[in-house]
């Protein structure tokens, strides 16, 4: 009851339990405009070679709002950059330790050094933007199929059949490795390697390897004199007893084992950041996998032998969370376009299941879940994963933190659904169950898995397009596809099917061309050998994290508008083919002309054909079969130059939105324009009969064929959520998802009422945050368009 | 698994209902009712027979409608469709050609067998909840020999059955249902014997002999008290309803204060029907809570407030 007479704004802001010490930090992230003395914007370094590379288009491929700006980005950043005196033998070495060697420059001379007042982890400047230190004649290669990869990508995204490009991010290193043995440890197991290393490129490989293990210890080394110096000055006790023992850690780690919960932190943030400052990309998917259970011993350790108090450990905590949230300073000056980056996704993972299906909770879940809800940032994301047999009491707490905290962005990972469609692919059934989310809610292996996510976008609605159009583009009037014939001539909805899966591949294997030509391009100019140095298996088999080096790689493609397209075929099926009502001729006009002038085609369009999302076996079944097809048909291709295979997700991100215009009127209904659906989300309202019919219409589709993970939102009106009596219930519907629904769930408790007071004073309501899509994001930072989408969805809700 | 063909008027079967009994739910609600609450949030309910319903938001204007009817059943005023209830069988070949979906029929003709698909397409949700079935209506006993097989089927299914009833029946036909009940949701509405009479065309006596019928049956009970401004909101009433549910009643385990919802108003003007309590405000979280304080204070056990009620948030 108190709840619902709470003030709505109080709701989005942080805990009061949080202390002052926190709360001065958090407050202090958030004044970015004022924080001029520390800011992690991207710092450029170049060789100075006239023909350098600091900034590659590939990289961000798969963000379509950036493409009108590569440009610039890319010319700016070059003049920009500082140059990193080099030796002149340097460009004799060979590219891999090349990369590895002005690494170690950056980090151990140019990135700068600073510690913000009463902070307890240390670090937070380590965006860069580096050289891939090309040597002429490599950067004259690299830049001609750059060009080749932009022009395609350009012309692909044109016609709305998606991107795709070689995304860093997105994986899991190997962060309890270092943990347990520090990169002294690494570089020893490096050493050994090279000590029986035969050829001569797994040897330069190696040595590339150590001397980027080397680089954590050095700039670990900068922040322990930092520290030293600011503790001589420190005029609070307190405070200085704190830096010391800040410095003293940060003299020990990353390079020795973490010996205690402190440690281990500290560690696990420095060896993070890094990758960042390697990888020359802030945050995106780089994932801490199963932080609970890497993480709990050192905390419970500690607790026991009385070291650390639970306090003390939350503070500590929360001090690193904190931290993480500093990746957005990248986008300080832009701002951000639709909410694209507002969510970097470093997930955690917090429960799951054993290697017997035994719950994995532990205090410090318990520790992590409370931190989450009081201090309410965006990142790290938390990711918690549920199973049979998932215990009442985490299942309490998760909800009531969806329930009440309502800004706590939260995704629920389920393992047995996850598990299965991990085991379809391939990937050894014993490891399973240590599987962990990147990102969002994209399933991989933890430490030894390169299988990036957000790979490879589709839109699937563009095949009935062209199915429509006989391969040809609507808006354009080119001829795009192959001819799949008049569809006037077709007789049955079975030869329309034939078409669409025709048309389906064809954008499917456009699209797969162009991630190859990206994958091929950063494995031969742009490896990463500190990353490397924490993937397993790319040390014994001498290739990089980006050559397919890994133990495993994927490549993911993860379509939009799954449910448009279902929508589609099934008006398609019922209403020209089986009743007979609407004409192919007459359905191919009205849709070449929006639908202006159609509007009772369209409502019958609208209204007299089933719909996904409403547990109709019928509908659902068209729904799988549309969903098995691709997804079988993409395991079959791999990259011909790191051998990579593809295979299939439903993230969706923004596509959903970025492809709206992109794609002409559906059969369904829909107008250009109007935003695709999501995930393996119904179309907008076109649901009608509640969450548990749209969670079973989900099952229904069996998404085993799905690897990589499956984003379902649904959205609950917070009367929905009240009260102990509500929340069991709600209990229940994640329980009942478990056994048979997408592998992610994100619930939002939204009433409409709420957000459209949101959109109107933003100012108010700066900390709401919403999850769209398997990513979350602040309601108000949100272009109009995805704001206005969100009220009706929220609307749509009875 | 013995289904029957036996067939019922169905107006409605709610998926994920939370508000009508423990876990997560379907509730299939049944039309027709013997009463006449003023304040019924559910007015589609009341006719046992099948009705026409025109949205006027939806409507094109296109009038495919009119030239279907074969009735002659619907004329056009200006942009409103008018429904001449004396005709209308609805026959549904208006819905049929509706474009926009602007015509519904409220009340479908369905068998046990096609109900009881509908419901057991959620018996994971209610397994894992502690949820089930919900009969609700309209006043749900009075197509007793479908629902009595409709009950009997969910036995034979495993699902947990409420029947959510006004009381206002005949001792037998309760009684026959009643073994295949396993919770018994009891509206009861104020135990002023003239005003019920007045409002709602209820009989206190044998509403109050039914309820002690389904308690003498060991059934775990639900009292609910829909709060109507004007009618059932005094303490007076309140504490009536809660020393008799806490003193001469064995199988009460809760009683529901629900707030009177305004929600409804459209329904009303859908089917061309007046709603007697337009305009009135609703309960603030404070009036309900000090309802619920006099309903414990005379003896009710679990005294539980729900229902939607004027938000103290900011405007």
């Amino acid at each position: 009851m108190a709840a619902l007479a709470e003030p709505a704004v109080s709701l989005w802001s942080p805990s009061d339990k949080l202390s002052p010490r926190i709360r001065k930090l958090r407050d202090e992230y958030f004044s970015y405009s004022s924080r001029d003395y520390f800011r992690n914007e991207v710092m450029p370094f170049t060789t100075g070679q006239p023909w350098d590379v600091v900034y590659s288009e590939h990289t961000w491929g798969v963000a379509p709002e950036v493409y009108p700006f590569m440009d610039a980005f890319k010319t700016s950043l070059l003049v920009d950059a500082r140059t990193v005196p080099l030796q002149p033998e340097f460009w004799r070495e060979p590219a891999i330790i090349r990369r590895a060697l002005f690494f170690r420059e950056v980090a151990e001379k140019h990135l700068p050094v600073q510690v913000l007042e009463g902070e307890l982890i240390a670090g937070g400047q380590f965006n860069t933007a580096s050289s891939r230190t090309l040597t002429k004649s490599e950067a004259r290669k690299f830049k001609k199929m750059e060009k080749r990869y932009v022009r395609t990508l350009k012309e692909l995204d044109s016609y709305g059949y998606g991107n795709a490009g070689a995304t860093p991010g997105h994986l899991i290193p190997d962060y309890p490795t270092v943990l347990k043995i520090g990169f002294r440890g690494l570089r020893e197991k490096f050493e050994a390697l090279l000590a029986q290393a035969a050829s001569p490129s797994h040897r330069d490989f190696l040595r590339a390897l150590i001397i980027c293990a080397e680089v954590p210890r050095t700039l670990a080394g900068r922040y322990a004199r930092k520290l030293r110096e600011l503790s001589a000055r420190e005029s609070d006790p307190g405070r200085r007893q704190e830096l010391l023992r800040m410095a003293e850690i940060c003299a020990r780690v990353p390079e020795e084992p973490a010996r205690n919960y402190w440690e281990a932190l500290q560690s696990l943030w420095f060896t993070h950041i890094l990758v960042m400052a390697a990888e020359s990309y802030p945050g995106p998917g780089l994932s801490y996998g199963r932080f609970d259970q890497y993480l709990g011993p050192f905390y419970e350790q500690d607790l026991k032998s009385g070291a650390l108090d639970r306090e003390t450990a939350k503070e500590i905590l929360e001090s690193f969370f904190i931290k993480n949230n500093y990746v957005y300073d990248f986008q300080g000056r832009v701002g951000n376009n639709q909410g694209i980056n507002s969510s970097f996704g470093q997930l955690i993972t917090l429960s799951g299941m054993g290697p017997g299906g035994e719950d994995l909770t532990n205090d410090f879940t318990y520790l992590c879940l409370d931190v989450i809800e009081e201090i309410n940032l965006l990142e790290p994301k938390p990711n918690v994963r549920l199973h049979k047999n998932t215990p009442d009491r985490l299942l309490r707490r998760v909800v009531e933190i969806v329930s009440r905290a309502q800004g706590a962005p939260f995704l629920i990972n389920f393992d047995e659904i996850s598990i299965r469609a991990l085991e379809w692919i391939g990937l050894p059934k014993d490891k399973l169950w240590d599987y962990a989310p990147v990102g969002c809610l994209e399933n991989t292996l933890q430490g030894n898995d390169r299988s990036g996510t957000v790979d490879v976008n589709i839109n699937l609605a563009k095949a009935v397009e062209l199915v429509l159009f006989n391969g040809r583009d609507q808006a354009t009037g080119k001829q795009v596809g192959p001819r799949t014939g008049d569809p006037r001539q077709f007789r049955t909805f079975g030869e329309f099917f034939q078409a669409y899966e025709k048309q389906t591949l064809h954008v499917m294997e456009k699209l797969i061309g162009l991630y190859n030509l990206s994958d091929e391009i950063r494995a031969r100019f742009e490896p990463v050998p500190y990353l490397s140095a924490l993937v397993r298996g790319c040390e014994t088999s001498g290739k990089d994290v980006t050559q397919g080096g890994p133990e495993f790689n994927f490549i993911t493609m993860e379509a939009a508008a799954l449910a448009t397209t279902v929508d589609s075929l099934l008006a398609v099926k019922k209403l020209v083919f089986e009743e007979k009502k609407i004409g192919m001729d007459e359905l191919i006009r009205a849709i070449a002309a929006n639908y202006e002038g159609y509007d009772l085609l369209r409502q019958k369009l609208t209204n007299k054909a089933p719909k996904y999302g409403n547990d109709d076996p019928s509908s659902d079944e068209l729904a799988r079969r549309v969903s098995r097809f691709w997804s079988e048909a993409v395991t079959r291709y791999t990259s011909p130059f790191t051998g990579r295979r593809y295979r299939a997700g439903y993230l969706s991100w923004n596509y959903w939105i970025a492809y709206a215009p992109k794609t002409a009127a559906t059969p369904d209904g829909r107008q250009r324009g109007t935003f695709l659906s999501n995930g393996v989300c119904p179309v907008n309202g076109a649901d009608r009969h509640g969450p548990t019919a749209v969670i079973n219409s989900v099952g229904n589709l069996n998404l085993s064929t799905i690897p990589n993970g499956s984003s379902h939102t649904i959205s609950l009106s917070p009367s929905l959520a009240r009260g102990r009596e509500h929340q069991e219930k709600l209990m229940g519907l994640l329980r009942a998802n478990v056994e048979h629904g997408s592998s992610a769930l994100q619930i939002n408790i939204l009433d409409p009422e709420t957000l459209k007071k949101a959109q109107k004073n933003p100012d108010e309501y700066k900390n709401l945050l919403v999850r769209v899509t398997g990513y979350n994001a602040y309601f108000v930072t949100l272009g109009k368009e995805i704001q206005d989408e969100i009220i009706a969805r929220e609307s749509h809700r009875t | 698994m013995d289904e029957s063909s036996a067939t019922g008027i169905v107006f409605s079967i709610q998926k994920f209902s939370t508000e009508d009994g423990p876990g997560i739910r379907t509730t299939v609600f049944l039309k027709g009712c013997p009463l006449h609450c003023p304040w019924c949030h559910n007015p589609e309910s009341l006719s046992p027979r099948p009705e026409l319903v025109w949205h006027a938001l939806r409507c094109l204007g296109d009038g495919a409608c009119l030239k279907a009817c074969p009735e002659k059943a619907l004329t056009r005023a200006g942009s409103v469709l008018q429904i001449d209830r004396k005709r209308c069988i609805a026959c549904g070949i208006c819905v049929e050609e509706c474009p926009a979906a602007a015509l519904e029929i409220l009340g479908k003709k369905m068998t046990v067998t096609e109900v009881m698909a509908e419901v057991r397409k959620d018996s994971r949700y209610y397994e894992k909840s502690g949820g089930g079935v919900t009969f609700s209506g309209g006043e749900p006993t009075l197509q007793s020999e479908f629902l009595r097989e409709l009950l009997e089927a969910c036995r034979a299914a495993g699902l947990h059955t409420a029947l959510d009833t006004c009381g206002q029946c005949r001792p037998e036909t309760l009684a026959a249902l009643l073994p295949g009940v396993n919770l018994v949701l009891f509206d009861l509405k104020t135990l002023d014997r003239d005003a019920l009479k007045r409002f709602t065309g209820g009989q206190l006596d044998l509403i109050l002999d039914n309820l002690r019928l389904a308690d003498s049956r060991g059934i775990p009970i639900w009292v609910r008290v829909p709060v109507i401004p004007g009618y059932t909101d005094s303490p007076a009433n309140i504490e009536a309803i809660a020393r008799l549910v806490g003193s001469d009643l064995r199988h009460v385990e809760r009683l529901d204060l629900l707030a009177f919802s305004n929600l409804c108003l459209a329904k009303y003007e859908q089917l061309g029907m007046e709603f007697a309590l337009k305009g009135s405000p609703l309960f603030s979280p404070e009036e309900m809570l000090a309802l619920r304080e006099a309903a414990e204070r005379a003896g009710a056990k679990n005294a539980v407030v729900s229902g939607p009620m004027r938000s103290n948030g900011p405007a």
